[in-house]
């Protein structure tokens, strides 16, 4: 295996560059997606029958909070990819695991809101508005469920194999995905919470 | 430990956080619904941008066109998918 040492680590092999190129086809894919549920979406939000509309529902400090979080953690997964290019492995272990806090604060605070959207009466089978509306943030949230044991599987292998060409490219493309999630969720915050509530 | 917190990356941060702060103006302040979405598109487009370009290192390395192009081609699908249902599910038969 021939590795480039003047590129970071996780761009070191051609199978790591590829990997790399390759999961960014992924996303591309992802966020056409999101586009079809943000879609629905967008079709459907008046369409709410007997049940509450998105400014009946929807909570301003609990979604600032989310934001919040998730912004966060994307920062600190930045940063443990900055740690990981200096080859400092216990700043990026650090790191990753203070993203994956800051996840599951996000998640917690999601599944918080579902129960009580369910709890007042704006449950997925209440009507379209919260059937697509429940539908966008359960995928966004299950991609977050997701992403958080893929990274508690790269802690494990950043331990029990070290900073290797393979552990670093695997980061650096959890990063990618992390931070997607992040701007899906930007999209979710503006043209659903603040939108609805406007 | 400086060297563990890049200005380019806490800019990038407090660049976003700016970003969410200008978006919830239109819950706090009394915009109408054109000027409020007016803000969202741009802050959401550029918060977008900002992750890219500063987070995901979009940029780096000689792969950059086929990542441009392929980000650019989700982008288009996703922007007539989203447009095009609008147009014809909602604005096209009110």
């Amino acid at each position: 295996m021939k590795i480039n040492h003047s590129l970071p680590l996780e761009y070191s092999t051609h199978q790591n560059q590829m990997n790399i190129l390759g999961f960014w086809v992924f996303l591309g894919a992802e966020i056409m997606l999101f586009a079809t549920l943000f879609s629905g979406y967008f079709t459907l939000v008046n369409r709410t029958g007997n049940g509450p509309t998105g400014a009946d529902i929807f909570e301003i400090t609990p979604i600032l909070l989310e934001t919040m979080l998730l912004l966060t953690s994307s920062f600190t997964i930045g940063l443990a990819i900055h740690a990981m290019r200096l080859g400092n492995k216990k700043a990026m272990n650090v790191y990753f695991v203070l993203t994956l806090l800051l996840g599951l604060g996000f998640l917690s605070l999601e599944v918080y809101e579902f129960i009580h959207y369910v709890h007042i009466g704006a449950g997925l089978q209440t009507s379209a508005f919260t059937a697509a509306l429940l539908t966008l943030l359960g995928t966004h949230g299950a991609h977050v469920t997701f992403g958080i044991f893929w990274g508690l599987f790269i802690i494990g292998q950043l331990k029990s194999r070290g900073l290797t060409p393979e552990v670093a490219n695997k980061s650096f493309i959890f990063s990618l995905y992390w931070h997607f999630l992040d701007v899906v969720w930007i999209f979710i915050f503006s043209f659903v919470y603040l939108k609805g509530m406007m | 430990m400086k060297e563990l917190l890049p200005l380019k990356q806490v800019m990038g941060f407090a660049f976003s956080m700016i970003l969410t702060f200008i978006a919830v103006t239109v819950y706090f302040s009394n915009m109408s619904f054109a000027t409020g979405m007016t803000v969202l598109l741009v802050t959401a487009f550029l918060q977008a941008g900002l992750q890219l370009v500063v987070f995901m290192h979009a940029s780096e390395t000689e792969d950059k066109g086929a990542i441009y192009t392929n980000i650019y081609y989700a982008l288009a699908i996703a922007l007539v998918t989203v447009f095009g249902t609008l147009l014809c599910m909602i604005w096209g038969y009110i």
